[in-house]
């Protein structure tokens, strides 16, 4: 089984974006739990969202403890959340950011993957200046730096899970899928 | 179809697919996303009711007495404080014999103020006449809506089906969506008897004089017998039709044809986390059989004594707490068994209150102490901070 | 401070409840969204032409500050007591409350506000500008003149008014009946103007009393003069019709003409109303006969629903073709029945003849009330639209070439520019004339001045706002009944304007609208919705769940603490007069 924890902003979409990359693992055959941190949800506050995925039916009806994923969608998050908070070692940290991964030492014991999805989403006209949708950009990353799930997965769920904007969130995924940067803790 | 559904919109589809025609309910956290599908899928056309806006929880279950007393399939949903509440209502409807389903969602009542699962909302209301039946994951949730109906219906009483906040009404996972021409074989148009109809005036629920409430009573127990008997018939037709099961009182062995030494009683979601956590304690050399109780009303006592009469020790996980004594399903079972000549010893755990995580380790935590000689108590907590 | 943090259960209290004081949890920091106290534009204020600020006016009203209310509108306006009688009153059009149940009785407040002046003796506070040095004239003592001195001389320059009659106040002394314009509260206006320090110099007409040598000693000239010329009828026998702005002028002067009988009075605006009416003064019997129909008259209604209420029979759609003088000194009227000719279009629909044959009737006198034109003097190349261009929206200025290139700026204003010739639209001639002046006596280039002294987009000019005052601090969005959360109002009934008796309108020239009480006053304030005004009715303080609206009732100021407020926006949506705004937070 595969654990995912995603962190964003309320109403940056952290929600959605756990319910796509769910959809997406589902059209490929695997079984899938995605669900949110039973908070108190406000606009700005920080969030996070859990995807569960397995060959088998998801029975754990329980908050995820020990990541194998963890992405961040907000930069800024990485100064007030601990964002590997019990990430296994090895696994692998996403983030939305416009520098490259070895720019975060600090981060040492994980793989480091980085991708600058808000400048993705801008060029695609996703969101506005200030408040950029990273979310669907940030899983064609997702899917590049893990090879979860296909980035074909990842669009066609695109299109079944967000509501307008298809072609635009699905070349945004695409142009995240060809930038990711990836430093595998393995080869630092 | 198959399809990833959130648990909170798993009711509002099912409710649409059971052609539902009165939706009155009043927003809550955690049930908030089932009324806001719902009001979407009839503003959208797509489901073919009256939406009705109230002001509060106690009015919304006030409509939806008129529009069943109207004779029409009718549905509302609450949770925690909201349900607290409508409970004079609640009295009423099932006191007027109306089949009025509920979705619950499992919510702390407060103060101190609280969002998250617990079961001491719904437990509340045991005794208002409701039946009340608790839902494992989100498929669990679609065929409880349905199967409540078709109940409700046969005995003229009220069904609440129950889900705990969260864990299964924010969670999103695959589950069949059955068809509507397959929902309307099982579930056809409601026939009521006697229907409120200006075009002939009654008088509906005027006064009983001692000389009557008796019976009336008496009636109302009957139909809950009646319900109890006639569920695995229900429980038969739909797994006819859908190909899935839902029995009042579900046993798991951890190994077939044999008896474990201890048998897990859980409720809700903590079953799903108990089959995996039970599982893995099986693979280490650890048998616990496992029973997953769905009914609070009607309680199925002869069930219980059927499948854990034979144990030697039964464990009960109770997310939820009657102040002053106990867990409630703990003591709803150990009353059931309390007319067996030999019985087990019953160990009543009350874990996870207000959300707290029930997890594989807290699981494997009941089963060491129930295990081990730990004299049983009426209340052993779990996950209890020193 | 700082969380304080438990080490067991046994530090717990039996509930939830906090061990200390929760300032140290600065809710602020979670604000996405910022509300922020921001005054903005009340609907009425922007269909004033005259720019009064009139939501806050009622406001002050509501509170009993009944002279700093007739102080607030005076900023604006110096003739609070002559709109809040003949003004046309678009404000009440624009009115929220109109959606709501029906609009606040403004232009009877006004006219309360200015009673309540007259009679207490209030005077505004004495301007001192520094003199400036230089020397306006105003031709025209009408209001739009009169506009332009008081608020030229205030701003500090030299101003003489000239005017050919010998009372200031134009139309509204000379034309407008004593029944709806009394001259007493006339002159107390035109007084304080005069008293402000603007010389007047009666009996000086245009042309002939008054010439443009001395004119152009001047530094800058205003021309105001009105309409009074007589629009031709261009009829036969027009020569034996009366005409109406010369008749309403005698009684005005104590020389009421000897009439009775039947009176036929021509034409649809406000001059055939008060000819009509006051002919039924006089003791004759009026019919008024206007070529279009009733719902087409320009007359203002509520003059036209008084005019029937008295008894005087208006007939429609005819048109005069003939007057003929008949033996027993009577006149023969032969009208043309008319029909409407199309529908679409602009207010009023063109009319051709019916068809059907000629009406005769017998009058003893025909009186017309057709409109009127450019008084005699006024400058030719003033109304040549080549010869002078416009400045502003009631203001132009004579082009300065051949003769005029070497005479001072010469402006014109009032009716002789305005489309729609009311006393208000005067008014607001009168202001634009004064801040244009202004401007060109000090070389001020205006510009992109004009969008900062607007209120709204109806071309209103505040001068609050030219001179930087709170008005200067309002978004400029127009606050639309949408805007607005109508529960915390309640359906009030408009209150009626008490009048003297029927039996006293029809024979004597008494004011026919007596003033309202000041409890009556009071209470038709309180109907405002103070669109877009904080009034400190508290609605943020009392449904902000952090607290963080903090009161200082002495000052009576309330403020956000931002420490604490955490962007919700209650207050922003609970706020009934939409006198707040929610802003992103800046990232």
């Amino acid at each position: 089984m595969v654990e995912i924890r995603f962190h964003g902003r309320g109403g940056q979409g952290a929600v959605v974006a756990s319910n796509i990359l769910a959809v997406a693992c589902f059209l490929e055959d695997r079984h899938v739990q995605a669900f949110p941190a039973f908070g108190v949800e406000r606009r700005g506050a920080p969030v996070e969202a859990y995807i569960r995925v397995d060959d088998h039916k998801v029975l754990l009806r329980t908050n995820v403890y020990t990541p194998d994923h963890v992405v961040v969608l907000d930069p800024t998050l990485v100064e007030v959340v601990d964002v590997v908070r019990g990430l296994k070692p090895g696994g692998l940290l996403l983030l939305n950011t416009d520098l490259p991964p070895d720019r975060f030492p600090r981060f040492a014991p994980f793989s480091v993957a980085t991708v600058d999805a808000s400048r993705i989403a801008l060029r695609h006209r996703l969101g506005s200046r200030t408040h950029p949708i990273v979310n669907t950009a940030i899983l064609g990353a997702f899917a590049a730096a893990t090879g979860l799930v296909s980035l074909d997965a990842v669009c066609r769920a695109i299109h079944q899970e967000v509501p307008s904007h298809h072609d635009e969130n699905a070349a945004a995924a695409r142009e995240a899928f060809e930038q990711v940067a990836v430093a595998r803790e393995a080869d630092r | 179809m198959r399809r990833v559904v959130e648990g909170s919109h798993a009711v509002s589809h099912a409710v649409d697919l059971a052609r539902v025609r009165v939706i009155s309910a009043y927003p809550i956290t955690p049930q908030t996303h089932i009324v806001e599908r719902l009001a979407e899928l009839v503003a959208d056309g797509v489901l073919d009711a009256r939406f009705i806006r109230v002001e509060s929880e106690h009015s919304a279950m006030a409509a939806v007495i008129g529009a069943a007393s109207a004779g029409v399939r009718s549905f509302t949903a609450s949770s925690s404080h909201g349900l607290a509440l409508m409970h004079e209502m609640l009295h009423w409807a099932a006191g007027a014999r109306l089949p009025i389903v509920m979705a619950e969602v499992n919510r702390a009542m407060g103060p101190g103020w609280n969002i998250w699962a617990d079961q001491t909302d719904s437990l509340s209301q045991r005794d208002t006449g409701w039946l009340q039946f608790y839902c494992e994951d989100v498929q669990d949730v679609i065929d409880t809506i349905l199967i409540a109906y078709r109940v409700a219906e046969r005995v003229s009483l009220p069904v609440m089906v129950v889900l705990d906040a969260f864990f299964l009404s924010h969670t999103y996972e695959p589950a069949d969506l059955p068809e509507h021409a397959d929902v309307d074989e099982f579930l056809p148009p409601w026939e009521p008897v006697e229907v409120l109809d200006p075009a002939e005036p009654r008088a509906f629920n005027q006064l009983a004089s001692p000389e009557f409430y008796m019976e009336f009573r008496h009636k109302m127990q009957q139909a809950m017998d009646e319900a109890l008997a006639a569920y695995p018939e229900i429980d038969r037709a739909f797994a006819a039709r859908f190909g899935r099961t839902h029995p009042l009182v579900e046993h798991i062995p951890a190994e077939d044809g044999a008896r474990a030494p201890l048998a897990l009683v859980t409720t809700g979601t903590i079953t799903s986390t108990a089959r995996a956590a039970l599982a893995e304690l099986r693979d280490r050399g650890t048998p616990v059989d496992l029973v997953k109780l769905r009914a609070l009303r009607p309680f199925p006592q002869d069930e219980i004594r059927r499948v854990l009469g034979p144990y030697g020790r039964v464990a009960v996980i109770d997310r939820n707490l009657s102040f002053g004594y106990g867990g409630i399903f703990a003591q709803e079972i150990r009353a059931a068994l309390s007319s067996l000549a030999d019985r087990p010893v019953v160990y009543p755990f009350v874990a996870g209150l207000g959300g707290r995580d029930v997890t594989p380790d807290t699981v494997r935590a009941v089963v060491d102490r129930a295990l081990d000689d730990e004299p049983p108590g009426d209340i052993l907590w779990a996950g209890l901070k020193e | 401070m700082s969380p304080v943090t438990l080490r067991t259960s046994r530090d717990l209290p039996p509930t939830s409840r906090s061990l200390d004081t929760m300032e140290w949890n600065h809710t602020g920091s979670w604000r996405f969204l910022r509300p922020r106290y921001q005054d903005k534009v009340a609907p009425c204020a922007e269909a004033c032409p005259a720019g009064e600020d009139i939501a806050r006016v009622q406001m002050l009203l509501a509170q009993g500050a009944f002279d700093r209310a007739w102080l607030r509108i005076r900023e604006e306006n110096p003739f609070p007591g002559v709109c809040g009688r003949v003004c046309s009153h678009p404000c009440e059009a624009a009115c929220n409350r109109g959606e709501f149940d029906a609009p606040v009785s403004i232009n009877s407040l006004e006219r309360f506000v200015a009673d309540h002046a007259r009679r207490q003796g209030l005077a505004p506070p004495p301007a001192e500008p520094a003199d400036s040095g230089r020397h306006v004239a105003v031709v025209g003592a009408g209001p739009a003149g009169l506009t332009a001195a008081h608020f030229l001389r205030r701003a500090g320059h030299d101003v003489t008014v000239f005017d050919a009659r010998e009372e200031p106040g134009g139309l509204l002394r000379y034309a407008i009946p004593a029944y709806r314009m009394p001259a007493e509260p006339l002159a107390w206006e035109t007084g304080l103007v005069m008293s402000g320090g603007v010389r007047f110099q009666p009996g000086r007409r245009l042309g002939e009393d008054l010439g443009w040598d001395e004119l152009s000693r001047f530094d800058a000239v205003l021309v105001a003069v009105g309409h009074w010329a007589p629009a031709p009828l261009g009829v036969d026998g027009e020569d034996l019709a009366v005409d109406g702005l010369a008749l309403l002028e005698d009684v005005r002067r104590g020389r009421p003409p000897e009439v009775g009988g039947r009176v036929a009075v021509i034409g649809g605006g406000n001059t055939a109303v008060d000819v009509a009416r006051t002919l039924l003064r006089l003791g004759a019997e009026p019919v008024v006969y206007y070529r279009r129909r009733l719902r087409d008259m320009p007359a203002l209604p509520g003059e036209v629903a008084e005019l029937r209420e008295e008894g005087i029979e208006i007939q429609t759609l005819l048109a005069p073709a003939r007057i003929a003088a008949r033996d027993d000194g009577g006149l023969d009227l032969a009208l043309t029945p008319m029909a409407v000719l199309d529908e679409d279009g602009g207010q009023r629909p063109r009319v051709v003849p019916s068809g059907h044959p000629e009406i005769a009737v017998a009058v003893s006198a025909v009186v017309t009330a057709i409109g009127a034109r450019p008084s005699p003097g006024t400058p030719a190349a003033g109304l040549d639209p080549d010869g002078s261009e416009a400045v502003a929206l009631h203001l132009r200025r004579i082009r300065p070439r051949g003769e005029w290139a070497e005479r001072p700026p010469v402006f014109l204003a009032g009716d002789l520019v305005n489309q729609n010739r009311t006393v208000v639209a005067a008014i607001a001639s009168g202001k634009e004339a004064a801040v244009v002046i202004d401007a060109a006596l000090r070389d001020r280039a205006l510009g992109d001045a004009w969008s900062a002294i607007r209120v709204g987009r109806k071309g209103a000019v505040s001068l609050n706002r030219l001179a930087g005052g709170d008005r200067a601090f309002r978004l400029d969005h127009v606050v639309r009944y949408d805007d607005l959360n109508t529960i915390y109002f309640q359906y009030l009934e408009r209150k009626k304007r008490p009048r003297i008796t029927l039996d006293e309108r029809r024979t004597g020239f008494d004011e026919v609208h007596l003033r309202i009480s000041a409890s009556l006053a009071l209470s038709e304030a309180e109907r405002c919705f103070h669109c877009g005004q904080c009034d400190h009715c508290d609605n943020c303080y009392l449904f902000c769940p952090e607290v963080s609206v903090r009161r200082d009732p002495r000052a009576e100021t309330r403020q956000i603490d931002y420490d604490y407020c955490k962007g919700c926006g209650v207050c922003v949506v609970e706020c009934p007069r939409s006198a707040m705004v929610l802003e992103e937070e800046p990232r």
